[in-house]
């Protein structure tokens, strides 16, 4: 008895024992030893913004391999700067500060217009298409709406003011057919969702809505897209563009386009991987004469690129 | 040493009141118990807090590394600057928060007056275990590193510096907030401890204080407690022949003969199993303690009953010992038992007393320590013979003693044990001198017998000449004138006469003569022979009491030799007074309905020798010519002819003289003869008794 006794409280000490623990051993700073450090500063590079349609990590996600690719590829010092606003953008290229960008065409022109920048390449979409257009939709069973005219004192329902397929290029395709914005009933716009316009006409509380090409497959899964018939579909743009400053060197610019036109999506799983994060499938070249029929748009529809 | 420190302690453990055991034992596990796993959870708390701070170093540190990611890639120092200063201001225990880029560049940081450079050759890499503990001016410090990582490019890394002083802090409040919600636990374990024990050893006193009792000796006691309901309350049975109803202090359990149908009549251990699902047992049976306390009233009241038992049984022991002792020293039997070696075991008390002994001188001794030694001797070899042979032997002895022959008849008996073997020897031996004078009056009685009938024959033979003699002697005188001869004729017709009685008396005695039985009123008898002598009497100055009985019914008998015995009676107690006395003369019934009469005088009395001859023929203590010797053996014979007794007793006892009676002066001890007559035919018993 008094041995099992004993043993019971063995056992208790070396659990309390165990339970103590080991006590960690702490490193010896100093926090009153103070220096003054100064920010080493960044060695010069190329800079490169991806126009901030998204947060900065997203833009950095999706365009940091590019960068890392034509930075290797080039033998070029390539950095990815991030402005906050497409104004910014706009600025910190006036100011020097963006060797290359990547903007949509409405960008590009006010770039080129005011800095003179150069379009180098334009990507080729997922779609595979380096164009984009607007269409404009209605109820398939709305018999009232049956090609351009039809939409004359109709309800327009649009995804943004500055959306370009789906507003603008619908709005010169109007005005191409001489109707203005006065000759509808309202014009709506749904707080730059695709899907919202699709669904609105849906839901029959417009008349007519206008859309990016392509939209309608996104919403595939949640209606009967079948009931959904498409109007007009305006002339195609050119679609995301690539510019670099009129600053760069011409050689860097075509070194940094050849690099880019060599991105072979089909064959290379390296560069597939590199297009895929950046959302899009390949380049083609183009210079600025490509975005001539974004200039006439913007005058029809009254547009300010300068 | 520590073996006898641990002996000391045993032993102080074990003078400890059991209550104060169960308390000290209690609380030293409660003690025990409660402090050791107030510490382990403690530890394992105090654990479970630094890893929670940790952890929340940790999170604060990647939270705000992921949220430092944007101004890092826009380069935003004023964004960066907020974000760290909104965490350091949010919470007191961070120290310190610095970011760094990929290079190692310091982007931004809470210090203010310089940067402390030590931070940066420590804890460089976020890989190694995170964090790492500092040791600085403001006490310990966890050191925090986390990457801003975007996908897997590193971007750069934060570093968060959190007090450690605070969780220790924290920790130390809840080990005091563990330890005082111990120490309460164990404080109400103690009371809960105390009020325990005092509940057990209460009812433990009890039960010692019951046993003390029954050492004591008072067996009527009650350990248990007494029930909320009893079984008959319970059952509402009303069954009052029940052993338990109204037993309150048992069990109905441990009683047999139970009435309950479930009990079958079985006793207590068998019944057990189906009192199980009795409800009476379900209400009624507690603890171990309950149980003990209700089986040792049980056993208590048991033990009494025996106990009750056995002193009963004593009682009647000792008073049969009592009757034995009684019937031992009553008894006039000699008894006394020896044993194998002949020595005395016991001896009665007539047989001590009969040799001035006393019990205790002769118990445990042998009879050459008691008799002399040539009847010791005679009487060993006797007693030896008996125990060899087991022959029993039984014989009559005489001695002479001062006061005369003297009778035993001995009987010595072998006693056998209960394996058939001779333990000892009882003798018992009978004073007979009483039996052994009766015989010789019996052989007296038969030669009475053989002299009447002889006597009787004689008489009945010499009757006829007599009478030859008597009628020629009458013949004679007729004829004879001389008057000389005359004078002899008359001499020989007078003797003849004489003898003419005589064989009368003779022919009484032997009941040769006629009698005639009719109904007599002894009273009347007896009134007429009183009045006959009354007057004679009184010459000598002899008064005669009568004292009769009315109620005496007549008897039949022969009136005038009733008559004749009471004249003989009468004038026996006069001749034995000669002047001046009285005879007193009594009827009454007697026992079993016999008529008594007695004859009491104040006379000269007979001598004890005389008294068993007086009613021989013949036999007379008067002078001679006085009388014949035959009045008494002639009465004898009439009354014995009746069928009854007669008796003589001297001195005479006072019962037979009157209360108030003229004693004169010189009156001696007195005779008192004593008849007694059958009413009816009568049994032909006759005894005659004397007495001293």
């Amino acid at each position: 008895m008094p041995r099992r006794l004993s043993a019971l409280f063995l056992l208790l000490a070396a659990f309390l024992f165990v339970s103590c623990g080991e006590e960690e051993k702490p490193v010896k700073v100093s926090l009153e030893k103070r220096e003054e450090i100064a920010f080493r500063p960044q060695l010069p590079a190329i800079t490169y913004a991806y126009l901030p349609q998204y947060s900065h990590t997203e833009s950095f996600q999706r365009h940091h391999r590019l960068v890392e690719y034509l930075a290797e590829e080039t033998g070029l010092p390539l950095r990815q700067v991030f402005p906050d606003t497409f104004a910014h953008h706009i600025s910190m290229f006036g100011q020097g500060k963006i060797d290359i960008s990547f903007s949509n065409p409405f960008i590009y022109v006010k770039l080129a217009n005011r800095f003179g920048a150069r379009a180098m390449a334009r990507i080729i979409e997922e779609d595979g298409k380096a164009e984009f257009r607007g269409q404009i939709i209605a109820r398939r069973d709305n018999e009232a709406i049956q090609s351009i005219e039809d939409c004359r004192g109709k309800s327009w329902v649009a995804v943004d003011p500055s959306s370009a397929g789906g507003y603008l290029f619908p709005l010169g395709h109007f005005v191409d057919h001489g109707l203005y914005l006065r000759d509808f009933k309202e014009v709506v716009f749904a707080g730059g969702r695709q899907e919202n316009v699709i669904l609105g006409v849906y839901a029959g509380l417009h008349d007519l809505g206008s859309i990016r090409e392509g939209s309608l497959k996104v919403v595939e899964s949640k209606i009967d897209i079948n009931q959904i018939k498409v109007v007009a579909s305006s002339r195609s743009y050119p679609g995301w563009v690539y510019a670099y400053s009129p600053r760069l060197p011409q050689e860097v610019a075509d070194t940094i386009r050849k690099a880019l036109l060599k991105l072979d999506y089909a064959h290379d799983p390296r560069h597939r991987a590199i297009l895929d994060a950046a959302r899009f499938i390949g380049f083609v070249p183009s210079d600025d004469r490509d975005f001539d029929p974004v200039r006439e748009l913007s005058k029809k529809v009254g547009l300010d690129l300068e | 040493m520590g073996w006898i420190l641990n002996k000391y302690l045993l032993k102080m453990l074990h003078g400890l009141r059991f209550r104060t055991k169960i308390t000290l034992g209690v609380t030293l596990m409660l003690i025990f118990c409660g402090l050791s796993i107030g510490l382990i959870l403690s530890a394992m708390s105090s654990k479970a807090l630094l890893e929670e701070g940790k952890k929340r170093g940790l999170a604060l540190a990647s939270g705000l590394a992921f949220r430092l990611a944007e101004p890092l890639l826009a380069m935003d120092f004023l964004q960066m600057k907020n974000l760290i200063d909104n965490v350091h201001g949010q919470y007191d225990d961070v120290i310190y928060i610095f970011l760094t880029d990929i290079n190692g560049n310091i982007l931004s940081h809470t210090f203010s007056g310089g940067f402390p450079s030590d931070l940066l050759q420590v804890n460089p890499d976020s890989h190694t275990t995170q964090p790492l503990l500092l040791t600085t001016e403001r006490g310990l410090v966890y050191d925090f590193n986390s990457t801003v990582v975007l996908g897997e490019t590193n971007l750069g890394a934060v570093r968060l510096g959190l007090s450690r002083s605070d969780m220790d802090a924290q920790i130390g409040h809840q080990r005091l907030i563990s330890l005082v919600s111990t120490l309460g636990v164990v404080s109400l374990g103690i009371v809960l401890a105390l009020w325990f024990a005092r509940t057990v050893t209460f009812r433990l006193n009890r039960l010692r204080e019951s046993a003390e009792e029954i050492v004591k000796g008072n067996l009527n006691v009650q350990a248990g407690f007494s029930l909320e309901k009893n079984c008959w309350e319970i059952m509402e049975c009303g069954k009052q022949q029940c052993p338990a109803y109204g037993d309150a202090r048992r069990r109905c359990w441990y009683l047999a003969g139970t009435l309950c149908p479930n009990c079958q009549g079985k006793e207590y251990p068998l019944k057990i199993e189906s009192c199980r699902d009795c409800p009476v047992f379900k209400y009624n049976f507690g603890d171990e303690l309950q149980d003990l306390a209700e089986a040792f009233d049980v056993m208590a009241i048991t033990v009494k009953n025996h106990i009750e038992e056995l002193t009963e049984r004593e009682k009647t022991i000792a008073r049969q010992q009592g009757l034995l002792k009684t019937i031992m020293n009553v008894t006039p039997d000699f008894i006394t038992l020896q044993d194998k070696n002949l020595t005395y075991t016991f001896a009665g008390k007539s047989f001590c007393d009969y040799f001035n002994l006393k019990e205790e001188e002769v118990v445990g001794k042998n009879d050459f320590d008691i008799f002399s030694g040539g009847q010791a001797d005679l009487n060993f070899h006797e007693d030896k013979q008996i125990l060899i042979t087991g022959q029993p032997l039984a014989k009559e002895i005489t001695f002479k003693r001062p006061e005369g022959q003297q009778w035993f008849h001995v009987v010595k008996v072998p006693v056998y044990d209960q394996d058939g073997s001779i333990m000892g020897l009882l003798l018992t031996a009978r004073d007979i001198t009483l039996l052994k004078k009766f015989q010789e009056q019996l052989i007296q009685s038969q030669k009475m017998e053989d002299l009447g009938r002889l006597a009787g024959g004689v008489a009945h033979e010499i009757n006829t000449p007599l009478g030859i003699i008597l009628g020629y002697t009458q013949l004679l005188m007729d004829d004879v004138t001389d008057e000389e001869l005359l004078e002899n004729l008359r001499i020989v017709e007078k003797q003849t006469k004489v003898c003419r009685k005589i064989v009368a008396d003779l022919l009484g005695f032997s009941r040769h003569s006629h009698s005639v039985r009719e109904a007599v009123d002894i009273n009347a008898s007896l009134r007429e022979v009183i009045q006959l002598v009354e007057h004679a009497f009184y010459l000598n100055r002899i008064k005669v009491l009568f004292a009769a009985d009315d109620t005496i019914p007549p008897l039949n008998g022969d009136r005038e030799r009733l008559k004749q015995v009471w004249l003989n009676l009468l004038n026996n107690a006069a001749d034995a007074i000669s002047q001046d006395g009285v005879i007193s003369v009594q009827s009454k019934r007697g026992v079993r309905g016999q008529v008594e009469v007695s004859v009491a005088d104040t006379g000269m009395g007979v001598g004890e020798e005389h008294l068993h001859k007086i009613f021989d023929p013949f036999f007379t203590t008067k002078q001679v010519g006085k009388g014949t010797g035959l009045g008494l053996s002639v009465s004898f014979g009439i009354i014995k002819e009746h069928g009854g007794t007669i008796s003589a007793l001297s001195p005479s006892p006072a019962e037979y003289l009157p209360v108030d009676f003229p004693r004169p002066a010189h009156s001696g001890p007195g005779t008192v003869f004593i008849v007694t007559l059958p009413t009816s035919g009568g049994t032909a018993h006759v005894e005659r008794l004397t007495s001293e």
